[in-house]
């Protein structure tokens, strides 16, 4: 298990994450600046924390009440840092090797042909770093870190400087390391992206804050607070006051129409809240056919405009009230096939439900 | 001058213009001839002199010649082993008092180095302040061998420090932190990551050391006196030269070879700067 729980002031930046974590992927995801990557170096033991304490699968690595602080080298913590750093006058085999220096001659060399074999390296174990290829160069990074075998990997965004494919290649490389070695691996991004497809779990930055931790589907799905949701980019984010609260649902009015939603957190009666619903969530309906659902919320929209992304489109839908166009635009995903299916280009008159399940309230703060 | 050669003159060897070369042609061939004649006029009186071959092998100049060679090399060696890792701390620590010590460090590079010798005279000299403890464990450094390298490594060193800070400087910090994870003893980390990355500054600064503790003269006069065989090392001797009223032919042969070592140096320099910017 790793726990990290502390305190590090730098200047007037006030660093206190909190989260524990098994055997997982867990992404820091945040700005630049909030903090992600001073926690991978805390947990490195790059940088001594004020007060508090870490945790690393093969024990406790710092506590302040018990002045423990064990130093980078007795942490068993395999640490890529954001520009790689792989050492430029070592070969690629001595760069992976580094970490074995006290291993006898052959099972170094074992261990070296083994990662570079896990990592398709083979045939470069001579060259310079500086004449791989960046996607190659990452390679190495993630082998010279896993060389020594350690139960905690550290990613500081690997992958920012490479292109969108061999990005993906590498992200998928790295969750089936992940998964086939038993690794606690946390990954350091501020794409979005990036954190969606990796993670098992996501801690979201703020100021040197952990704001939420949860599973990707929690923290993606129910935003804990309204700065979690503009941290992760959802878009249809609409404040309001909570008007009524039922067992079944929390409902909200917003300058421009009132939704049902499921409560996030304690929302009594006549509190600031915020009606939250991810764009592939919304449903499209062509207007007067009847929606079964009597709790979701149908709104009257009109078409504004349409844009194709890859296999989606995504739909500018402007809210009507009575028949009135108001200054509020929900946005819609829908997939081509059902794009076509409906006609929806041919058309400027929509219904949208938002419904009970998706559309979720949550507290403004 | 054709056009063809003006052409020349005027264009880089890419080929773009640069009309302001030919306009600072005649000066500079003026300053180039200034710095250069001097040299030749002694390479040639020295390629004259039938005597030339005896004045090299004479006791005074062979002396002088391996005296220079003993210290300079010694005080090389001292400041390797004390300046480098004094570069390191000023390059990477922080501690009160540092940029005295970055100031005191870079202080004997503008100094004149009769100024030098005079301090190194007050505090080890025999009547100096620390004069009567030295003596007390029976050791005399005035106007010694010892005070030659004593004299040499003070001028010279801060050439080393200097050029080997930046060096360190120049090698990024995470390079330690990432080699720490991974297990390397401090110690360890010195030798296989930062001192490989920073080794063209730690040659470069060896070498422009070197030169200047072989061209050392003002500290040790003062402080070491000039005898020969002892003190006298190849400035000295030309000063000596001069002094004990004997022939300037002596002069010009310890001249010409100090002249020739230092293009060497300076030469070898080049070459490796230009070889390790081809590197990593």
């Amino acid at each position: 298990m790793l726990s990290v729980d502390f305190e590090k002031r730098v200047g007037n930046f006030h660093l206190r994450p909190k989260f524990e974590a098994d055997d997982e992927m867990v992404v820091l995801l945040g700005p630049s600046g909030s903090g992600k990557s001073l926690t991978l170096r805390a947990i490195a033991g790059l940088l001594t924390p004020d007060r508090g304490r870490i945790e690393v699968p093969d024990g406790v690595v710092f506590d302040a009440s018990t002045r423990v602080n064990l130093p980078p080298q007795s942490r068993n913590v395999g640490y890529v840092v954001q520009n790689l750093a792989l050492f430029p006058h070592l070969s690629v085999a001595a760069n992976i090797g580094f970490a074995l220096s006290r291993w006898p001659s052959a099972q170094r060399q074992q261990r070296i042909a083994e990662l570079l074999d896990l990592l398709s390296l083979t045939g470069l174990e001579s060259r310079l770093p500086n004449a791989i290829s960046g996607g190659q160069q990452q390679r190495v990074a993630l082998g010279r870190a896993l060389a020594a075998r350690p139960r905690v990997l550290l990613l500081d965004e690997p992958f920012t400087a490479l292109d969108a494919p061999v990005r993906n290649a590498l992200r998928r490389e790295v969750a089936r390391l992940r998964r086939q070695l038993g690794l606690l691996a946390l990954f350091v991004t501020h794409d979005l992206q990036e954190a969606y497809a990796l993670a098992d779990r996501i801690a979201v930055y703020d100021q040197g804050e952990v704001l939420q931790f949860g599973s990707r589907q929690e923290v993606f799905g129910q935003p804990k607070n309204v700065r979690v949701a503009q941290l992760l980019d959802a878009r249809n984010i609409f404040e309001g006051t909570v008007i009524a609260k039922t067992e079944a649902f929390t409902e909200v009015e917003t300058p421009w129409f009132r939704a049902r939603a499921r409560a996030e957190g304690d929302l009594p009666p006549n509190s600031r809240a915020a009606l939250t619903i991810r764009p592939e969530h919304v449903i499209l309906l062509r207007p007067g056919r009847p929606h079964s659902e009597l709790l979701d919320t149908v709104l009257d929209v009109e078409l504004e405009e349409e844009l194709a992304t890859g296999n989606n489109h995504r739909l500018y839908l402007r809210v009507l009230r009575d028949g009135q166009p108001t200054d509020c635009v929900i946005e819609a995903d829908l997939s081509a096939h059902p794009f076509q299916v409906m006609g929806v280009a041919s058309e400027k008159r929509w219904q949208v439900a938002l419904t009970l399940d998706q559309a979720v309230a949550i507290p403004v703060v | 001058m054709t056009a063809e050669t003006a052409g020349r003159l005027d264009s880089r060897s890419d080929g773009t213009r640069v009309p302001l070369l030919a306009i600072f042609a005649p000066t500079a061939a003026l300053f180039v001839a200034f710095m250069g004649l001097p040299l030749l006029a002694m390479f040639w009186r020295a390629a004259n002199n039938e005597q030339l071959a005896d004045n090299i092998t004479s006791d005074f100049v062979l002396d002088a010649m391996r005296l220079s060679a003993i210290t300079s090399t010694i005080a090389l060696l001292i400041t390797l082993v004390f300046g480098t890792p004094l570069a390191y701390l000023l390059a990477r620590g922080s501690f009160p008092g540092k940029i005295f010590v970055d100031l005191l460090v870079d202080l004997p590079i503008v100094l004149p180095p009769t100024v030098a010798g005079v301090a190194l005279l007050v505090a080890f000299g025999r009547r100096g302040v620390l004069g009567p403890e030295l003596d007390v464990i029976g050791v005399e450094l005035a106007f010694t061998t010892t005070a030659v390298v004593l004299a040499q490594t003070f001028v010279s060193a801060p050439y080393y420090i200097r050029t080997v800070k930046a060096g360190f400087e120049s090698v990024d910090v995470q390079y330690e932190g990432v080699a720490a994870t991974l297990g390397a003893s401090p110690l360890r980390i010195f030798w296989r990551i930062v001192l490989p990355l920073a080794w063209p500054s730690v040659f470069a600064g060896a070498i422009l050391c070197w030169a200047r503790a072989l061209s050392e003269l003002g500290a040790t006069l003062i402080f070491a006196g000039n005898f020969q065989g002892r003190t006298q090392t190849m400035p000295l001797a030309i000063l000596g030269v001069f002094d004990a009223g004997r022939t300037v032919d002596l002069a010009i042969a310890l001249s010409v070879i100090l002249v020739i070592a230092a293009a060497v140096l300076l030469l070898i320099l080049r070459l490796f700067a230009r070889s390790s910017n081809a590197g990593f």
